[in-house]
């Protein structure tokens, strides 16, 4: 007999996570900025200080860059720190930090200081936010190596996933779609973590592949199911890691259809979308029926909130792409 | 905030003058002590001369050297205990030697064959870098999170006069004052930033003053006189350890060599500067101190002197012998487990090697 | 004791070269390591160098005042317990590290790279093969794998079914040979000018039972050499030029009585030598005929004279050896050209220069015993005559049905070079020169 699952936002799922994590293992603690007292500006970290104490859930000053260096030197001393940088931009302060110190450390000291520390960033639109609180920016962290990037998209896996790269001896910048922390599903908690660098595929498929992650997975999912009724058998893979990235799951399904779209959010100039893409291409190239298409945001800075979105891949533009994918009118004729 | 604590901040702190004579009204320090210090003062020089010749017979890749301000270097590493952790910058070979390290340890970072030639776990030495400041906050981590476990661990984190310039050294200080982390903030103002002067840099009355602004005790010291800076730094240890929080130490001093030795220091001052400092060597004052209060003699001066040519000549060997890099090491610490795309990757560089060795 | 040679090492960025001040240390001075023995100055700065051996000096490199290049000998000295020398030449010590290094190695030899999925630039590794389940066999999950989208496109357009090739690239890639050479659904009309290939069909579908006829296999022929560089040519025609055909029978009765009034006299010229003379002459007429097609500069390029192609059968298949300026040559030079040539060709001697030169093919397939032939053109040429059989058959001369020597020419050329009316005129100007050779005369 099955139970319901319980309905859980992914602010609620992140939460849980984090209790279960810090309850597990006593040196994991949790700060940033307004996380203790107030539970952070989105409640991920609602009543942590209280349950846990401010010796494990608390409130620093407002410096960015201070933040993730004393999660630095935390983890160097034996303590799995889990920061929160407040919104996606508010990260580039700590850019020097996390580029030359997060990602460097165990390369530089041959894993003798290892980063068991993970940087939660809210990031990606769709909430109608003002400027600087809507960015992309999981490129710049994907290109900088000895970084992991996870991007979970269901909130199960924003559960899993986070439990997993809290204990994960390498640092881990993980990206929470914030506009899904309001949006409930059913979430299974005791389902088996999820291991970092594997894809899944979301919806088997035989015509054409979705490839994305974080917020565009459910975009993509909703793009299948109309392409379904208009006759169109369409996969999703869902990435959940950005690095390592899983080239088996992408690339055998791309094997198998032939045709692919990749869509992502960000800006598309240099971004994730076209490393899949070349990558895809270099591996799956032999059984490609037409060029792998993206559908990202346009190359400017993040919009005002009434013209998000233009901005913002949805539905339409996806099965655009899709249909650009070089489909024949008729089968050629086959040796009888 | 209280007279006798900006004062602290404003006038260096003395023991030895300029002459090699104890100061009237200071107390006598413990003369084995300092015996001890200046023979570790001969083995900073002598590593700061022997790793510069190293360079100039191209041995070393680059040597920023700490000639002159071996009196910080010393003081900074012996007055910590085993437990305690040192955040060097790249120009403190010295003090990270004086902490226990083996030199050629220390310079294989600079002979170019790792980022980090030493463990830093077992010596609790941080590993040298060359972003500014930015390990400062690593220090405030680790000291609290001793804090947070309850253990006994006091941090000195060094920097120069040009770091406290960036925004690291404020949020690091910041934050240290705030959680009360035990760290000794060490600045060794030697006075320029490769080519810029202080005066550029800082119109800070002082930058042990700045301490203020965090809340926290800020004191000058005289960076060539090894008995004050042994006073004070123990003093601010001894604070950190009882619960007392940070203190930021600023050492008066002087970098007598160029930035490094591929620096051309004429090109922003003068000669006549360089000598006063030499004049101010921090070896011949407490020497002259030492000479005259009965403590040092001279089979005692080649004792030493033999000590450290014994420690040139393990440095040059160890330099100079022969090593092989490992390109497979290039992929191995990157994550606790290569990725898919790593192996990918190690495989064909092997690949590579394989073909040219071949050839 | 052995003597150490030390060089001046660099000293500053990007310096090539310093001025030696003064020397510290004379011959024979025993010196300590790390002594100073010489003062030099750069551009940058006046600099003691210390001296990386103990010993005694042995030689010292230059009088003061001199210029000393970075990397040349400084100092000599006899040091009993010698230590490796770096030499570098290059930007010499930068601010933070050692600067550049002068020269390059040398290229290491290419490894030989796998193509094809995944990961088409690296090799494979155990760890990478073990997850390489690309290969396409016939039944396994994937799609066949294919060389390029556009050898993908060849095969739907010929209709070809993929799943039916075994591919010969790597891994079992389909490649565009692979599909070239496939047969499709439908039968092609490509009949080859020569004879049948007397060496069978190289085509090989399947495993040793054929997969469409369940036939067993009874020979397998390797596509290779001669074989290999027709195929090329004759399917690198037919996939290019867009080729029209045009035909005439020709009463050669004339021509006939005309050689064997010559052959009284002495050996007449062949038949072909003939022809041959008057085609050359045509294509001076119709210069189109006797040009190629160059589509990178968008030209079709008209050459002045003729290297004529003799289409000849010999046991490896067919050649088509040229005799160079036919238009310099009159009938008797033709034909004894064409007969060293047919000779050679059959013998193997031909001259691959011989073989690749020509302007315009004449092809004689009547003495294969048929009439009629719409040749593929020798590309990159533009036009082919054929000659069938001559052979009595009833015609009608003034109202009346009378026994003639007729032959079929058959003038397959380039549409893209010229229209019908250039290609009729051509053909009729030889038909007539051959129905009327007398006159002929005058147009010659």
């Amino acid at each position: 007999m099955i139970n319901e699952l319980p309905k859980m936002t992914m602010a609620q799922a992140i939460n849980a996570a984090l209790r279960d994590a810090m309850t597990a293992d006593e040196s994991v603690v949790m700060f940033g900025e307004d996380v203790g007292t107030l539970g952070g500006v989105f409640r991920v970290t609602d009543g942590l200080t209280r349950d846990f104490g401010e010796n494990r859930c608390f409130d620093t000053p407002l410096a960015e860059s201070g933040i993730v260096g004393l999660a630095i030197g935390m983890a160097m001393n034996g303590m799995r720190p889990v920061v929160e940088m407040q919104f996606d931009a508010f990260a580039y302060p700590a850019f020097e930090q996390i580029t030359s110190h997060v990602a460097k450390m165990s390369n530089r000291t041959r894993g003798r200081l290892r980063m068991p520390l993970v940087i939660r960033i809210p990031y990606a639109g769709g909430i109608g936010g003002v400027e600087h609180h809507c960015d992309s920016s999981e490129v710049y962290y994907a290109h900088t190596p000895g970084l992991t990037v996870v991007a979970p998209a269901t909130n199960t896996d924003a559960y899993g996933l986070l439990r997993a790269s809290i204990e994960s001896p390498d640092p881990v910048i993980f990206l929470e779609p914030k506009r899904q922390y309001f949006s409930r599903e059913e979430v299974d908690l005791t389902s088996a973590v999820p291991p970092i660098g594997r894809a899944v595929v979301r919806r088997p498929g035989r015509d054409a592949t979705l490839i994305a992650y974080g917020p565009s997975v459910p975009v993509a999912i909703t793009a299948a199911e109309q392409a379904a009724a208009e006759g169109r058998d369409i996969g999703v893979v869902d990435l959940r890691s950005i690095v390592p990235f899983d080239d088996e799951t992408v690339c055998a399904e791309v094997r198998r259809t032939g045709r692919a779209v990749v869509v992502a959010e960000s800006a598309g100039f240099a971004s994730v979308a076209s490393e899949i893409v070349a990558r895809v291409t270099e591996r799956c190239f032999h059984h490609l029926e037409a060029p792998i298409g993206r559908v990202t945001g346009f190359d400017i800075p993040y919009p005002p909130p009434k013209l998000e979105r233009h901005f913002l891949p949805g539905v339409d533009r996806i099965l655009d792409a899709v249909d650009a994918l070089q489909w024949e009118p008729t089968a050629a004729p086959v040796m009888s | 905030m209280s007279a006798d604590l900006l004062a602290r901040a404003m006038t260096a702190t003395r023991v030895l003058d300029e002459a090699g004579r104890l100061l009237r009204g200071v107390e006598t320090p413990d003369g084995a002590m300092l015996l001890d210090g200046y023979r570790r003062l001969i083995l900073a020089r002598r590593l700061n001369d022997q790793a510069g010749a190293l360079v100039r017979q191209g041995r070393l890749a680059v040597y920023p050297s700490s000639r002159g301000q071996e009196a910080c270097q010393i003081a900074c590493a012996t007055v910590l205990a085993d437990r305690d952790w040192l955040f060097p910058t790249y120009r403190d070979a010295a003090a990270i030697c004086a902490r226990g390290v083996d030199p050629v340890e220390v310079l294989t970072l600079l002979r170019g064959d790792w980022h980090c030639g030493y463990d830093p776990v077992e010596h609790r030495v941080a590993p040298q870098a060359t972003p500014l400041a930015t390990q400062l906050l690593h220090a405030v981590g680790v000291a609290h999170a001793a804090t947070l476990r309850g253990e006994d661990t006091v941090v000195m984190a060094l920097c120069g006069d040009g770091a406290t310039s960036e925004g690291d050294f404020h949020e690091a200080c910041n934050f240290a004052a705030v959680f009360a982390a035990p760290v000794v903030f060490f600045v060794q103002n030697n006075k320029y930033a490769i080519s810029v002067p202080l005066a550029r840099q800082s119109v800070a009355p002082s930058l042990a003053a700045k301490a203020v602004g965090y809340g926290m005790p800020g004191i000058r010291v005289d960076g060539n006189d090894l008995a004050a800076l042994n006073l004070v730094l123990g003093e601010a240890v001894a604070r950190a350890r009882s619960g007392g929080g940070p203190s930021l130490i600023e050492a008066d001093t002087y970098r007598i060599e160029a930035h490094t030795n591929a620096d051309d220091a004429t090109r922003y001052r003068t000669d006549d500067e360089v000598a006063e400092w030499v004049a101010r060597d921090p070896l011949s004052r407490l020497r002259t101190y030492l000479t005259g209060v009965g403590v040092l003699d001279e089979s005692q001066e080649q004792e030493f002197a033999a000590q450290a040519e014994e420690m040139a000549a393990q440095i040059r060997a160890g330099v100079g012998a022969e090593t092989s890099v490992n390109p497979d090491d290039l992929f191995a610490h990157v994550y606790t487990s290569l990725t898919p795309q790593l192996i990918e990757q190690r495989a064909a560089l092997r690949n590579e090697l394989t073909l040219e060795e071949a050839s | 004791m052995t003597l150490q040679t030390f060089t001046l090492p660099d000293l500053g960025e990007g310096l090539a070269e310093a001025d030696l001040i003064r020397w510290l240390v004379d011959a024979g001075d025993t010196v300590a390591v790390d002594a100073p023995v010489a003062e030099v100055e750069t551009a940058k700065a006046t600099i003691e160098v210390p001296s990386p051996f103990s010993g005694v000096v042995a030689q010292l490199h230059g009088d003061a005042g001199a210029t000393i290049a970075v990397g040349s000998p400084l100092i000599s000295i006899d040091d009993g317990a010698g230590s490796a020398e770096e030499e570098r030449t290059g930007s010499g010590n930068v601010l933070i590290g050692y600067g550049t290094t002068a020269g390059s190695p040398s290229r290491r030899p290419r490894g030989s790279r796998p193509t094809g999925d995944p990961a088409t630039s690296t090799p494979s590794t155990p760890a990478t093969a073990a997850r390489d389940t690309t290969a396409h066999r016939s039944g396994s999950p994937n799609r066949p794998a294919v060389q390029s989208p556009i050898v993908r496109n060849l095969a739907r357009n010929r209709g070809i079914d993929l799943e039916s090739l075994v591919g010969t690239g790597p891994g079992g890639l389909i490649t565009r040979p692979d599909v070239e050479s496939a047969t499709p659904s439908s039968d092609r009309t490509a009949a080859i000018a020569a004879a049948p290939d007397p060496q069978g069909s190289a085509l090989a579908v399947g495993a040793d039972a054929d997969r469409r006829t369940g036939l067993p296999v009874r020979d397998r022929v390797p596509i290779r050499g001669v074989r290999k560089a027709i195929i090329s040519t004759l399917t690198r025609s037919r996939a290019e030029i867009p080729d029209a055909t045009t035909w005439v029978d020709v009463d050669a009765t004339a021509l006939f009585d005309w050689r064997t009034s010559l052959s009284e006299r002495g050996e007449a010229p062949g038949v072909l030598a003939i022809l041959a003379r008057f085609v050359v002459a045509g294509l001076a007429r119709f210069p189109e005929l006797n040009a190629r097609v160059d589509t990178d500069r968008q030209e079709i390029v008209l050459l002045d004279g003729v290297n004529l192609g003799i289409a000849a059968q010999t046991e490896r298949g067919l050649v088509v050896p040229a005799v160079r300026d036919a238009h310099k040559l009159g009938m008797r030079g033709l034909h004894a050209e064409i007969k060293r040539l047919t000779a050679a060709a059959r013998e193997g001697s031909v001259t691959a220069g011989e073989l690749t030169s020509g302007s315009f093919t004449l092809n004689n397939y009547g003495i294969l015993g048929v009439d009629g032939s719409a040749a593929i053109i020798n590309h990159p040429e533009v036009a082919i005559l054929g000659l069938g059989r001559i052979m009595p058959r009833p015609w009608v001369v003034d109202g009346a049905i009378v026994v003639r020597q007729i032959a079929q020419l058959s003038l397959v050329f380039d549409h893209r070079v010229c229209d019908g009316g250039t290609a009729g005129g051509f053909l009729r100007f030889v038909a007539d020169a051959i129905e009327n050779p007398m006159s002929a005369l005058a147009e010659l």
